[in-house]
């Protein structure tokens, strides 16, 4: 079975084969198109039934409808939050981001779950990143409890064309959530939460945390000290495996970050590379061993479509300096001309 | 009783009148060049703050002093218990920046907004202005604009040691954040987050704007809660609360750390930062209302034999000034001058 996007303005048709059961998705082919007029919307289905059972492999081309699909109304979907009636129509953004460089990463230290700030390096990533998704709708804010995912995404919402405010959430205490509490509808509307979660944390490096690479290979030896940064479900000594750290986080990407998208929310989700990439896992259905080859870039921001209860991917998105896709969908192009028009 | 300072290398001579105002008595400027030069100020009088005379005179001896060896290497930390009395620790106060709410003119109290572009450079500007000063912990409020500026300053810090957030909210927070080897904890600075050093908790004011909160509560009503020393706002604290919290925090936590010798910053907010001047400045209640810190401007003080001297603000690195401030920390630039040429 295969999807293809149409995206509006200038943009790529890019046709996927999947394969069934949790194979890959794999790109057989990516065109160029360019549409200059904005107005110009186009919806593309699937063209067979959603099974995923069928074995076969099969490259199907795509139907162009001309008619507006049945998307929300993005502008009004985007001020106002959730609205119900819209909820099984509606298709919600996902953008994922790696916190850039951190002080032991530059002295080449395992850090693991160890909370290490940033270098100046990592707070330009984190700029960077800001300015790809500029345009792109944020409605609630994940992070791990860790400062250089929570300041990788407050950085990058300075960027953000909509000045809504991130505000974090504190839940720690009773004083906590009564301390931090806001007293005015209007300015909670312009304010988007930020949760903070161990279980975005990166994973779990147990004994090897704060030792030197070579520190590690000398004291463990090269071949166990691979093994653990490249297996599947090999923990390091007091440490998580791969596996464990992607258990915990899928489980809270499922139960927390999910319904939030179901309900048409658009989500940021700033973290790191272990957990991201157990969370991209079960968004793509990687198998164990795609998932331990799978590099995710530092600062580069990844966006995911739901849509339907499937997750759509994107890709990074671009620079605003680079020619490329213009808005990934109908309802992300009104959004940025929502943003236009307000800072006329 | 008078104290004066004499700062060594570029300097200047201040004169500060003593019966609880610190002001400015006479500032004339002395340019002592050979880095050496070192001069030993004693108190006039016995140290006692009761008497009401005013009296300045300046005692200079070319003795050394009994400062601890000041170039304080990061593996032999100091353990003689005879150094204690006489050590010298530098406590630097850094308020932070703009914040998103500061820019929009909403009242923040304890919500926890991060900050704007400004407070990113504000906070990498502070940075600049300590990057000599030694750092041995961090202390900083919940709040991630705070954290945000600390962790921004410290990355200008020449020392390159690496500052680490300490987590005690849970058994396995702590465990996760074990560190296993020795030498990267040596080269570590611990970074304490306490509540107590939020900002002033505004209750029902936080997130309204000044209009919406005269049309609400009256315009005399907020003057008093804002100006107030004991009138909290609606569900809120007052500054004398406030200050109650942040002072006893300070006086249980960092005292100590300052009394072992340890180089200690601070990175919190406007109310609690002032309410922890007024006790090391032995302020009054009026004094401390109409007491206003610049936002990222950090101000030094040295804490020597129990007692807070106010050092005032480090320069920034392009501005001709004060070289250093006390002999111990000239020692200190120097040795990063020498790590730097290496």
């Amino acid at each position: 079975m295969a999807t293809a996007m149409f995206q509006q303005c200038r943009g790529t048709i890019q046709l996927n084969s999947c394969d069934d059961e949790w194979g890959s998705c794999k790109k057989f082919r990516n065109y160029s198109l360019r549409f200059i007029s904005r107005g110009f919307a186009v919806d593309v289905r699937l063209p067979t039934k959603g099974s995923f059972i069928s074995s076969r492999s099969k490259l199907h081309l795509v139907h162009a409808l001309s008619s507006h699909s049945s998307l929300v109304d993005p502008v009004s979907s985007i001020s106002d939050g959730a609205n119900d009636h819209q909820k099984n129509i509606s298709e919600s953004a996902l953008i994922l981001i790696r916190h850039g460089e951190s002080l032991w990463n530059e002295m080449n230290l395992f850090t693991g779950s160890v909370d290490v700030s940033l270098t100046k390096k990592g707070v330009e990533e984190a700029i960077e990143a800001g300015k790809r998704i500029s345009n792109i709708p944020v409605d609630i804010i994940y992070t791990s409890s860790l400062i250089r995912a929570k300041m990788t995404a407050m950085l990058a919402m300075i960027q953000h064309r909509h000045k809504k405010v991130p505000i974090i959430r504190h839940t720690e205490s009773d004083q906590a959530k009564e301390w931090t509490r806001v007293f005015s509808e209007e300015t909670e509307r312009q304010s988007i939460p930020v949760i903070t979660a161990w279980q975005l944390n990166e994973r779990m490096y147990g004994e090897l945390q704060g030792l030197h690479k070579q520190e590690t290979i000398d004291r463990y030896g090269k071949e166990k000290v691979h093994e653990w940064r490249r297996s599947y479900d090999i923990p390091p000594p007091k440490g998580e495996s791969l596996e464990m750290c992607s258990q915990r986080a899928v489980s809270y990407f499922r139960e927390q970050i999910e319904p939030q998208l179901q309900s048409g929310k658009h989500v940021m989700v700033a973290a790191h590379g272990n957990c991201l990439r157990s969370i991209i896992m079960y968004l793509d259905k990687l198998t164990s061993l795609e998932v331990t080859t799978l590099e995710l870039s530092t600062g580069v921001p990844l966006l995911y479509m739901y849509k339907e209860g499937k997750f759509i991917r994107r890709g990074s998105m671009v620079g605003p300096t680079e020619a490329g896709v213009y808005a990934y969908t109908e309802s992300l192009a009104l959004y940025r001309q929502h943003l236009d028009e307000m800072f006329q | 009783m008078a104290n004066a300072m004499l700062h060594q290398s570029v300097g200047s001579l201040q004169l500060l009148g003593n019966s609880g105002i610190h002001g400015e008595v006479g500032n004339n400027s002395v340019r002592l060049f050979p880095k050496g030069f070192k001069v030993q100020i004693g108190f006039s009088k016995g140290g006692t703050y009761s008497s009401g005379e005013r009296k300045c005179s300046i005692r200079a001896s070319a003795s050394q002093t009994s400062v601890v060896n000041p170039v304080l290497s990061p593996s032999n930390n100091d353990t003689h218990e005879s150094r204690k009395k006489s050590n010298e620790a530098a406590l630097i106060l850094i308020r932070h920046g703009e914040s998103l709410w500061n820019e929009k003119n909403l009242f923040t109290g304890c919500v926890d907004v991060p900050l704007t572009k400004k407070g990113v450079e504000e906070a990498i500007e502070a940075g600049k202005r300590i990057s000599n000063i030694p750092v041995d912990m961090i202390y900083t409020s919940a709040l991630i604009r705070a954290q945000m500026t600390a962790m921004l300053a410290m990355t200008q810090h020449r020392r390159k040691k690496v500052p680490i957030i300490m987590h005690n909210e849970s058994e396995q927070a702590m465990a996760w954040s074990q560190i296993y080897s020795e030498d990267t904890l040596k080269q570590s600075i611990p970074v304490i987050a306490a509540w107590q050093l939020n900002e002033r908790m505004y209750g029902e004011l936080q997130g309204l704007n000044k209009q919406e909160t005269a049309d609400r509560f009256g315009k005399e009503k907020v003057h008093e809660w804002r100006r107030s020393y004991d009138i909290p706002p609606p569900n809120g604290e007052s500054l004398e609360m406030c200050a109650q919290r942040a002072v006893a925090y300070f006086k249980e936590n960092i005292e100590p750390q300052l009394l072992a010798g340890k180089n200690v910053m601070i990175a919190a907010h406007g109310n609690s930062l002032r309410s922890i001047i007024m006790y090391l400045d032995k302020l009054t209640s009026q004094e401390v209302i109409s007491l206003e810190l610049s936002t990222g401007i950090p101000m030094l003080y040295i804490f020597k034999e129990g007692k807070f001297i106010r050092r005032g603000s480090p320069v920034a690195p392009t501005e001709a000034g004060v070289y250093a401030y006390t002999r111990r920390l000239a020692q200190y630039r120097q040795k990063l001058d020498e790590m730097m040429s290496n």
